[in-house]
């Protein structure tokens, strides 16, 4: 279903431009490089971009791999028996009109999808859905043509098909590297239990990240997710939580219970790692993939700025983590190496300004690795201040920030305590005068992502991430005693 | 705590059923936890006078005596409750005071050890629309409803998340060894929220279960009212 060599887009037509389903994931397809060889099919025959559209599934002149419907709800059911009659193994319809409309039509429609899956064995996904997105493949969402083609560890499963663009779309720029991603829609077949076993089993998978509003089978899912996360993280962002109360209950157990209570509940008995927002989702993914595989409970924190101090011990302990604070001699020892006055190596170790040169900032790293309570190093970057450098030498803020020498500074430091960086890089400069900033920020993050260092916007969202993988590693090894 | 029998159980539950009921009387509903090995109170029903004074001294005073029927869920409320009993002169009255507060309605009298503990702590089953029977624990008494400091699982429970529900409600210092009072017995309470979730995963027919309070006798929990509504 991932690597199709061969894939009939069902649902093209010769007239319709890059409007439609169809049509727009055959060029998203093609945008993305998709290597496999495509089949349009439309009744009224013709071509589309350079290739022949066939008038009827039963013309394609090879066996099929896969096949992408994108026809009108009630031609559905005969598209999908056509393609397996042609040797598709699986489908994904992106056609709605079905379940979500509450309709007796619809719904009916629903269960003959069902009904041709459980006949004929084609798996399918969907309908109502935006479908498959593999990196390594080239298979991508219709609005997803300029995706990246990078795989990496994290799959992504959800029921919206917005949700799953967004994430695909925010994990290019914030250095998410996806193994596949997959919008179920309204899950006729294919759903969130046994995608969740699918990814488990799947080595191209090490972090899963999922999206759900509701479940179709509370016990299947419950055993699924508990299994799956014993042996990778299951990061679960639950939508459409409600309120209590809301059938007549006597007992205040019942009283007290509802979604909103419950859904936290299970997901902490099942050792999901769960999150609030898809930014979250996003940063402990990030974390989960870039972090080894282990607990950080000691960590220092270097870097400037006011309330420096008093948000990363707050952020730290919220978390479950602790700075301790270095030795009076390594502590001096470090202040040696800073500007003074102002510098203080006490954990947070405040750097006193933002233009320490990044071999000081290294030397900094490698010292306070040393302690062998800290396990976790973080640096808050604030690069933005070198644009009132450029602007003293006339010249552009992307020329004059060192992020390439800060980056291999950082990644040396890693090298050679074996203790990870975490970088943080705040920018409030993001006003349309600011767009220099923001490139230049983006061009540090792309920087330090290439050299496998997780970059956070903020302190506080930095420390979650962080925390969200120390606690889950802290539940795993506790399991296994 | 040995008890497992869903038969017996079932045999209460039937007989409710057979009456045309959904909701347990509180002495149904301990007799249900005592087939699952559920530490309840003692106790005796009485529905005449002249049983009283028997029953109350098989209990031992000092007693607490309560108005028993399957239509009052919220006793307090109803000041169907006479607590500190400590003579067969206020045995007696308090018999007549609470048959008289029934309205004749059907029902006995409750006639209950009382637990000596000022902590009291709640244990309950609801059944989740999407994950069927889900346990609580928490802050029993009067602050089960003004502070909500629960925790749910899900059942079945292993030990691990007994004892995790109840290292996650924010007041869980109570369970300690606090201002001479001895720490709570965690084994007992884990094997009775495990055993709350049996109730739930056996007997499809229970809807809700309030075990509120439990209250510490020292380390000893003990079920001191119960409720139990059937689907």
């Amino acid at each position: 279903m991932f690597y199709p060599k061969t894939l009939a887009i069902v649902g093209v037509s010769a007239d319709g431009g890059s409007v439609g389903f169809g049509n727009g994931i055959l060029l998203a397809c093609r945008a993305m490089g998709y290597e496999g060889r495509i089949y349009p099919v439309n009744p009224k025959g013709g071509t589309f971009a350079g290739l022949t559209i066939y008038k009827r599934v039963e013309d394609i002149p090879v066996e099929l791999d896969f096949a992408v419907i994108a026809v009108a709800a009630k031609a559905v059911p005969a598209a999908l028996r056509a393609c397996r009659a042609k040797g598709a193994a699986g489908a994904e319809v992106i056609s709605s009109g079905f379940g979500e409309l509450g309709t007796a039509d619809g719904i009916a429609l629903e269960r003959e999808i069902r009904g041709i899956t459980v006949e004929t064995g084609i798996r399918v996904i969907g309908p109502n859905c935006f479908g498959i997105y593999c990196p390594k493949s080239g298979l991508t969402f219709m609005p997803g043509p300029d995706l990246s083609r990078e795989s990496g560890p994290v799959a992504f499963l959800s029921q919206s098909g917005g949700m799953s663009i967004d994430f695909a779309n925010t994990g290019k720029w914030m250095g998410l590297r996806f193994s596949k991603v997959i919008s179920f829609g309204n899950g006729a077949d294919l759903r969130e239990a046994e995608l969740l076993r699918y990814f488990g089993d799947d080595p191209e998978t090490r972090v899963i990240a999922m999206y759900i509003e509701g479940i179709e089978d509370g016990d299947d899912f419950f055993r699924t997710i508990r299994d799956v996360a014993a042996e990778k993280p299951v990061i679960v962002y639950k939508g459409g939580l409600s309120a209590a109360g809301q059938r007549a209950v006597v007992s205040h157990t019942a009283s007290m219970g509802g979604s909103r209570v419950i859904w936290p509940a299970v997901l902490r008995q099942v050792r999901a790692v769960q999150v609030e927002s898809m930014m979250e989702m996003a940063e402990a993914s990030l974390a989960f993939s870039l972090l080894p595989e282990k607990t950080f409970r000691g960590i220092s924190v270097l870097g400037g700025g006011g309330a420096l101090g008093v948000a990363a011990c707050d952020a730290a302990e919220a978390n479950g983590m602790v700075l301790p604070p270095l030795p009076t001699e390594r502590k001096a020892l470090i202040e040696g190496l800073l500007p003074r006055p102002g510098s203080s190596a006490a954990n947070p170790i405040d750097v006193a300004n933002p233009f320490v040169p990044p071999k000081v900032l290294r030397e900094v790293l490698l010292r306070a690795a040393e302690d062998d309570r800290i396990e976790l190093q973080v640096m808050i970057s604030l690069l933005y201040h070198y644009k009132s450098i450029g602007q003293a030498m006339g010249k552009p803020v992307g020329e004059v920030t060192p992020y390439e020498e800060l980056a291999d500074a950082v990644y040396d430091a890693v090298e050679q305590t074996g203790k990870p960086v975490v970088l943080v890089l705040p920018n409030p400069r993001r006003g349309l005068d600011d767009f220099d900033v923001v490139e230049m920020q983006e061009r540090a993050r792309k920087a330090f992502l290439e050299r496998g260092i997780p970059v956070f916007d903020e302190i506080g969202d930095a420390l979650r991430a962080i925390g969200h993988v120390h606690k889950y590693y802290g539940e795993k090894n506790d399991r296994k005693r | 705590m040995t008890g497992n029998d869903k038969d017996s159980a079932m045999r209460i539950i039937d007989t409710v059923r057979g009456e045309g009921r959904n909701t347990l009387s509180e002495y149904e509903a301990k007799r249900v936890l005592e087939s699952y090995g559920i530490p309840v109170t003692r106790e005796m029903l009485v529905g005449e006078k002249s049983g009283v004074v028997e029953a109350a001294a098989k209990i031992g005073y000092p007693l607490v005596m309560k108005g028993c029927s399957p239509e009052i869920a919220h006793k307090t409320e109803r000041g169907l409750i006479r607590v500190d009993i400590r003579n067969e002169a206020e045995a007696v009255r308090a018999f007549e005071e609470i048959v008289k507060g029934m309205d004749g309605g059907k029902g006995a009298v409750l006639v209950q050890e009382m637990i000596r503990g000022r902590r009291e702590l709640v244990m309950g089953l609801t059944r989740d629309d999407q994950f069927g029977p889900c346990v609580m624990f928490g802050l029993g008494g009067i602050f089960t409803e003004i502070l909500r400091d629960i925790s749910f699982r899900r059942a079945p429970l292993e030990k691990k998340d007994a004892l995790e529900m109840m290292a996650e409600i924010k007041g869980h210092g109570i369970l300690d060894a606090v201002r001479g009072m001895e720490a709570a017995d965690k084994d007992i309470l884990a094997d009775m929220l495990i055993r709350v979730g049996r109730i739930g995963v056996e007997i499809d027919s229970v809807q809700e279960i309030d075990l509120n309070p439990v209250i510490l006798t020292g380390s000893r929990p003990v079920v001191v009212d119960a409720l139990i509504i059937l689907k």
